[in-house]
C-alpha cells in the first residue's frame, strides 16, 4: 500500500480553509483519530452510506508493491455539514476513483477520517467535513 | 440552485429571508417595520460578523408577544432557529461570557478536578453522547443541529426542541409548581425543570439529572446533586444570552456560573434557503463506538 504523508503545513492549511463554520462532530475527533498520521489514498469506492451522524464511503486500495486490495472505510461529517461544501447525495458513486486526503484512526484499522476527496475523472475536490482542529469545550 | 443563471434569483430570495425577521419583528409589536438595510436579521453568520469579514449588520430589536412577553423563537411569518453548536462554560473570548471563570478558578472538589484531568487526557473516549446518549446539562446547548423554542404559555409549559436527535426538554411555567421530592424523582438527561418570568429573562430550575451523562462536551463532572439555574436573555432578534449556575454540592466546593451567547440562523443547517431544522438520529449510522473499543474504552 502507498501513503504519502502530507506535511503538518499543508494540513493546518486545509483545515483553516475549510472552518469558515464549526464542524462539531458528535465525538471528539482525537479520541478515535491520530492527527499524526495524515494519510492520502487512491481507490475505488465499493459502498456509500449518506447517513447521520457521519456520512461513510469504503474505498478499495490496492497495495502497489503487492497487489493486494484492502477495503478501506472513510468518516466524514454529517450530511448537512458536507452539504454546506458542495455535496450532493450523487457527489460520489460506486465505481468512482477517488483520492482521498485524511487522517487515519488511532488502533490501526482500515479506517480514517476524511479531510477532502478529490474525484479522480474530473479533478473536482471536495471537504469532507473533518472536525479535525476544532477545541473542545471546558 | 447550483445553476449560475439563478444566482440572482438566490440572492434575492437569501435577502428576503435576511430581511424577514426584522420586519415580522416589528409588526408583531405593532411597530413601523425597520428601514430596509439598517434592521436586517442576519442570522447567526450575519451576528459573527458577516460573510467575507463583512461588518455584522444590526439585528432587530427583541420581538416580544402581544402580551409584552419576550417572544424566544421566530416571529409569526417568520423562520429561523437557535444555532446553538459551541459554548463554553468556562474560559473567555469567543461567544464566552466575560463573566466566566477560567478553568483554574472553577472550584472543583478533589475528586472532581482528578476526573475531570482523566476525561481531558483521554481526549474524550469515555463521552457518552459519542455513542448518542442524550446531550443532558448545559451541553443540551452546545450540541448542532439546532433547536426552537415553543413557547406556550396559555397550557403552562415551554418546549426546548433540538435537533440533536429531535431531544427536547419540557420547562413547567404553571404558577405554583414544585419540583417532585427526592423520593419521587427518578433521575433523568434533561432533569425536572420549572421556569419563571423575571423581566425579559426566562428563569429555568432544573433538579433530578442523573449521573450518565457529561454536562459540557470537554467532561467536567456533575453528580446526581446537580441543580442548573438557567437564564435566557434574548439580547436582541440575533443574539440570546446563556448563562447557567451550576450548584453540586457533590462535585463543586460552591455555586459557580458561566455562560456563551447563541446566534439565530435564517437558513438551514447546510446554508441552504429555509432556516428548518432538519433530521438528524445520531443512532441512524453510529459507528464510532466498536473503534472507540478497541482503543480501550471502559
Amino acid at each position: 500500500m502507498r501513503y504519502s504523508t502530507v506535511g503538518f503545513l499543508a494540513l493546518a492549511l486545509i483545515v483553516a480553509a475549510s472552518a469558515a463554520m464549526p464542524l462539531l462532530a458528535h465525538h471528539s475527533f482525537a479520541a478515535e483519530y491520530d492527527s499524526k498520521q495524515p494519510v492520502t489514498m487512491k481507490g475505488a469506492v465499493t459502498k456509500i452510506e449518506w447517513m447521520n451522524p457521519h456520512v461513510y464511503f469504503y474505498i478499495d486500495v490496492k497495495d502497489d508493491q503487492t497487489g493486494k486490495i484492502q477495503n478501506w472505510g472513510w468518516e466524514m461529517g454529517a450530511p448537512a455539514v458536507i452539504q454546506r461544501t458542495g455535496w450532493t447525495k450523487n457527489s460520489m458513486k460506486i465505481g468512482d476513483l477517488v483520492i482521498v486526503e485524511g487522517t487515519r484512526a488511532k488502533g490501526g484499522t482500515n479506517h480514517g477520517n476524511a479531510r477532502s476527496v478529490t474525484m479522480a475523472s474530473t479533478g473536482k475536490k471536495l471537504g469532507a467535513g473533518s472536525s479535525e482542529g476544532q477545541s473542545p469545550e471546558q | 440552485m447550483r445553476n449560475p443563471m439563478s444566482y440572482g434569483f438566490v440572492i434575492t430570495v437569501a435577502l428576503a429571508l435576511f430581511l424577514q425577521p426584522a420586519l415580522s419583528s416589528a409588526q408583531a409589536r405593532g411597530e413601523q417595520p425597520p428601514a430596509a438595510g439598517a434592521q436586517a436579521g442576519r442570522g447567526a453568520r450575519g451576528a459573527r460578523g458577516g460573510r467575507g469579514g463583512q461588518p455584522a449588520l444590526p439585528s432587530a430589536p427583541t420581538p416580544h408577544w402581544s402580551d409584552g412577553r419576550v417572544n424566544l423563537d421566530a416571529t409569526p411569518g417568520a423562520k429561523g432557529f437557535w444555532n446553538v453548536m459551541q459554548g463554553n462554560v468556562v474560559g473567555k473570548g469567543g461567544s464566552s461570557l466575560p463573566t466566566n471563570l477560567t478553568l483554574d478558578e472553577v472550584p472543583f472538589q478533589d475528586w472532581a478536578k482528578a476526573l475531570y484531568e482523566y476525561r481531558v487526557s483521554r481526549n474524550g473516549l469515555d463521552d457518552p453522547h459519542a455513542r448518542c446518549y442524550p446531550a443532558g446539562g448545559m451541553r443540551f446547548f452546545t450540541v448542532p443541529n439546532g433547536l426552537n423554542i415553543i413557547d406556550q404559555s396559555e397550557l403552562g409549559r415551554i418546549f426546548l426542541i433540538s435537533g440533536e436527535n429531535r431531544d427536547w426538554r419540557r420547562i413547567a411555567m404553571e404558577p405554583g409548581r414544585k419540583h417532585p421530592s427526592e423520593d419521587e424523582i427518578i433521575p433523568s438527561y434533561f432533569g425536572d425543570s420549572i421556569g419563571h418570568w423575571e423581566g425579559e429573562t426566562l428563569v429555568v430550575d432544573t433538579v433530578g439529572f442523573n449521573e450518565r451523562f457529561w454536562m459540557i462536551r470537554g467532561g467536567l463532572p456533575h453528580t446526581r446533586y446537580l441543580h442548573l439555574i438557567e437564564h435566557f436573555t434574548r439580547i436582541n432578534y440575533n443574539s440570546m444570552k446563556y448563562e447557567v449556575t451550576i450548584d453540586d454540592k457533590g462535585a463543586y466546593t460552591k455555586p459557580w456560573s458561566g455562560g456563551w451567547t447563541i446566534p439565530w440562523q435564517t437558513v438551514n443547517y447546510d446554508n441552504s434557503p429555509g432556516g428548518e431544522i432538519h433530521e438528524y438520529f445520531c443512532h441512524d449510522n453510529e459507528r464510532d463506538s466498536e473503534n472507540f473499543k478497541e482503543l480501550g474504552n471502559r
